[in-house]
């Protein structure tokens, strides 16, 4: 019996150990924190935009697929749609950004009768190829931006847009 | 292009190439009868224009839309602004409406009319669809013009 008495040294030294310890952790714990802070952020948007597009509907031809997704400008909330020319070629999929590398108007697919299996800027006549080149002595100085792509449940998804990688 | 002191600074140094100055023209009518109609034509008009600015982004200037009431001398407004864009050396100019009165005003002008679609009960997808359609009609006009 007398070996479970807790002696008055005994005593003391598990409760200032008990109080030290909460104490020291008390400080320790926002640094931990503060060090470790980085790895927990959470990724802001800029991701992948789910679309309406079954990827089992994409053709050889360029089609035009919207998407749409939020931006927040300040405290300012807008759906913003954007769309890409989507195709298969083989079994890749690609998306290219409509937005001519001149001025920044949409160039279209076909649009221009004289110039068959081209995208057409309406606005200078800007020309490029199925698969974004720039059509030398049209205005445009560089390919079409290309959007990442992935596939998402038998929809197509579209992430950022990246430079060209096929020209 | 819009009418915003980042764009202009591109306008300013294509020059050449932004050739158009594309202005909506909006009726404001206070009437009982004429209100929301006029209202939801504004919305349709203003909506069309930046969709026509997101098309042709590089050759023309979206500017803010004129407002006007029913008893102003529309001749005058013509006038008005052409002396003013000719100052910026624009070669053409477009105005954007869906009032019918603009366009009983002659060819000459380059009046853009559109009947008003009401737009009020469509989700965005509906309206986007609506409005590409617009559009769509639309681009050959530009062309058109672009191409005298």
């Amino acid at each position: 019996m007398s070996n479970n008495k807790v002696s008055r040294r005994q005593f003391l030294s598990y409760t200032l150990t008990g109080v030290g310890g909460f104490m020291a952790a008390g400080m320790l714990m926002p640094m931990v924190r503060f060090a470790v802070d980085p790895v927990l952020q959470k990724k802001e948007g800029g991701d992948f935009v789910l679309t309406e597009k079954k990827i089992a509907d994409i053709t050889e031809v360029p089609e035009r697929v919207d998407f749409t997704f939020e931006q927040v400008d300040a405290w300012y909330k807008s759906d913003i749609t954007n769309s890409a020319w989507v195709y298969k070629e083989g079994d890749e999929i690609i998306a290219l950004s409509p937005v001519c590398k001149h001025l920044g108007c949409t160039v279209n697919w076909e649009a221009d009768p004289a110039h068959k299996n081209q995208f057409f800027c309406p606005c200078h006549a800007g020309r490029y190829e199925k698969n974004g080149k720039n059509v030398p002595k049209t205005p445009p100085l560089g390919p079409l931006d290309q959007y990442e792509v992935r596939e998402n449940d038998g929809f197509l998804e579209i992430g950022k847009a990246i430079p060209n990688t096929l020209v | 292009m819009h009418w915003n002191g980042k764009d202009s600074t591109v306008y300013q140094a294509q020059k050449e190439f932004i050739d158009t100055a594309v202005i909506p023209l909006i009726q404001i009518d206070g009437s009982d009868e004429g209100f929301q109609f006029a209202a939801s034509a504004a919305d349709f008009t203003l909506s069309l224009a930046n969709v026509i600015e997101n098309q042709f982004k590089g050759r023309i200037v979206l500017f803010p839309s004129f407002s006007y009431t029913k008893s102003q001398d529309k001749q005058l407004v013509f006038k008005d602004w052409q002396e003013e864009l000719n100052k910026a050396s624009f070669k053409h100019i477009f105005y954007v409406t869906s009032d019918r009165e603009w366009s009983t005003m002659g060819e000459e002008q380059n009046i853009i009319w559109i009947p008003s679609v009401p737009l009020d009960s469509m989700d965005q997808k509906m309206r986007n669809s609506v409005l590409e359609d617009q559009l769509r009609q639309l681009i050959p006009i530009f062309a058109k013009k672009w191409a005298n």
